[in-house]
């Protein structure tokens, strides 16, 4: 046999220990995924590592070397700056206020009788509602003159706020308008969090006589803590990752208030052609990413240990 | 005495449950209210102090205004078109590399499903850049394949079958196997009927999600008659942001496909989340 066939062979028997119609299609499937994963996922990334090292051009394909001038570049550039602290901001932010609440509200929702099917669907509108729908909607509402919250706080005589159009407003406004969107699911989850709990350990509670907001405290909060981790750490991964508010409603401003890292990697990216500064732009965003997944696997592994 | 106290004291408990919860919900209604009102009033009526709830004239001529500056038939059908058969590849590819990875044994298994479950960690934003500078080496620039082709498999529903797989019994696979049921008829006339609820679910938030994405369509498709309805709804915005009941109609138009959606396919999406903690 020639090595080619050789190889040929063990890269078929990589897939051994399984006969023949099962092997087929196992080859039939996972030998595409392997490929498509390669090709479509960890080259482009391994790409995007290269490419921060260099001076590349969107639109051009030779490029040199440059070394961590990208880096030191970026770290450097107030607006980038601006926008990690932007971004890290509206995070935590959105995450803690959308969690306080959202638990707040599982618990109010929860022990309801009627109506709590019908009002959790109300909960799901602004999670299957497109981003850019919402933010076309929340651009009306924020409006500085005619739009619903100024008329309403003008009512009560409260002076118009200039949410979008201020530096001290900008970035508050979209928080709100993320906690609007997120509290419903998060409460959503919570709720199955805490039907998940069996109910012996509030009976005992309850003979010993605690009140419904001590066995709130006490007993179901601490029970559920690994749903609430859970979605404290993915909502703070998915909020690092926003873009499309801050595409419509503002594009970064004013003067760089709600510049966030997403938007300046899309920038240098389409708008200034320099993929070189916004594949570094990129890295740093997926090391913070990264960071905060190994945290939560680490929770988790904790969790299990337990 | 003591019963009767306790139920006003429940009672009394719900009253401030309903009331809050009630409170946020309509919270969470308002701005589509207010979206749905404003796209029909006159222009005159939207921009006046104080504002009226109602349409005073119920008018649809914002609609009609947005449907001829929008090419509104052209785009709902690309962005159907595509997110349909987008969400059929990803969930058939799904369905498949979960049944292997759930039901078959074979040598690195479990290396290669967490070489590709590696990957849902990855922020879309790390492997963007190449991923287009690919899209236009391969021609592929502004074109449906390129939409479609780099989001065929998901490791997530990977995932998410992998786990429903091991609920269904071996034996009745087995069971078929002995009366000479074939690999491939085992999987789509056994496993798929059975996994209907699951599928259900995950064909339900993808076609959400598809119909919704916006990043890689804004930078992949450039031409305006291929354009998906998120990104068109958004350059609609940048070029007539101060024309709101025709943004709003635009909104309205680019929103009720998904609801209507969500409305038929509720259950399922209601499982899913409280299963899965799927968003």
């Amino acid at each position: 046999m020639t090595g080619i066939q050789l190889r040929v062979k063990s890269i078929i028997n990589l897939f051994g220990g399984i006969n023949g119609p099962k092997k087929r299609m196992t080859l039939f499937i996972v030998v595409p995924a392997i490929i498509y994963y390669l090709i479509l996922r960890y080259y482009p990334v391994f790409q995007t590592m290269i490419l921060s090292l260099t001076d590349a051009k969107l639109l051009r394909k030779d490029y040199q070397f440059i070394g961590l001038e990208n880096y030191t570049f970026i770290f450097h550039d107030p607006p980038f700056v601006k926008a990690i602290i932007n971004t890290t901001v509206y995070a935590f932010a959105t995450t803690i206020l959308t969690v306080i609440l959202a638990l707040i509200l599982a618990f109010l929702l929860n022990p309801l009788p009627y109506g709590n099917n019908f009002m959790r669907l109300l909960f799901y509108l602004p999670m299957i509602t497109s981003g850019i729908a919402i933010a076309t909607i929340w651009l009306w509402l924020y409006q500085a003159r005619f739009g619903l919250f100024n008329q309403v706080l003008g009512n009560f005589g409260v002076h118009p706020i200039p949410w979008l159009i201020s530096k001290e407003w900008a970035l508050p406004s979209l928080i709100i308008m993320a906690i609007w969107g997120g509290v419903g699911y998060d409460a959503i989850v919570f709720i199955a969090g805490i039907r998940g709990i069996p109910t012996e350990y509030n009976e005992a509670a309850k003979i010993d006589g605690a009140t419904e907001w001590q066995m709130a405290i006490h007993i179901t909060l601490p029970l559920m803590s690994r749903v609430v981790v859970f979605i404290v750490v993915t909502s703070i991964i998915g909020s690092f990752q926003v873009f499309q508010q801050v595409f419509l409603m503002t594009r970064g401003g004013p003067l760089d208030s709600t510049r966030v890292i997403s938007f300046s990697i899309y920038d240098y990216a389409f708008s200034r052609l320099k993929i070189g500064i916004s594949a570094s732009m990129a890295f740093v965003l997926f090391i913070i990413v990264g960071v905060l997944t190994v945290i939560q696997l680490r929770m988790q592994r904790h969790d299990w240990e337990l | 005495m003591a019963n009767a106290f306790v139920l006003r004291k429940i009672k009394k408990l719900y009253l401030i449950n309903y009331l809050v919860v009630g409170l946020v919900a309509a919270t969470m209604v308002l701005p589509f209210v207010w979206m749905v009102l404003t796209s029909f009033k006159m222009r005159g009526e939207i921009l006046s102090i104080p504002p009226s709830f109602f349409p005073k004239v119920w008018t649809p001529e914002n609609y009609i205004d947005a449907a001829s500056r929008l090419n509104v038939l052209r785009i709902y059908w690309n962005t159907f078109s595509v997110t349909i058969i987008k969400t059929f590849i990803q969930i058939y590819l799904s369905a498949l590399l979960g049944f292997v990875f759930g039901k078959y044994d074979f040598k690195y298994k479990e290396v290669v499903f967490y070489f590709i479950l590696a990957t849902m960690i990855l922020p879309f934003e790390v492997y963007m850049i190449p991923l287009y500078r690919m899209m236009v080496a391969a021609k592929w620039g502004d074109s449906y394949q390129a939409l479609i082709v780099p989001m065929m498999f998901s490791a997530y529903s990977t995932f998410l079958m992998r786990q429903f797989m091991f609920t269904i019994p071996n034996d009745l696979l087995d069971a078929a196997r002995m009366d000479g049921a074939g690999e491939w008829f085992i999987f789509h006339r056994l496993v798929v009927p059975l996994c209907k609820p699951v599928l259900a679910t995950l064909i339900s938030f993808y076609f959400m999600w598809n119909w919704n994405d916006f990043l890689w369509p804004l930078i992949v498709i450039s031409s305006q008659e291929k354009m998906m309805l998120p990104v068109a709804l958004s350059s609609f915005v940048a070029e007539h942001g101060t024309d709101y009941g025709l943004i709003m109609a635009g909104a309205v138009m680019a929103s009720l496909p998904v609801i209507i959606v969500f409305v038929i396919f509720q259950r399922y999406v209601v499982q899913g989340i409280s299963l899965t903690g799927l968003k």
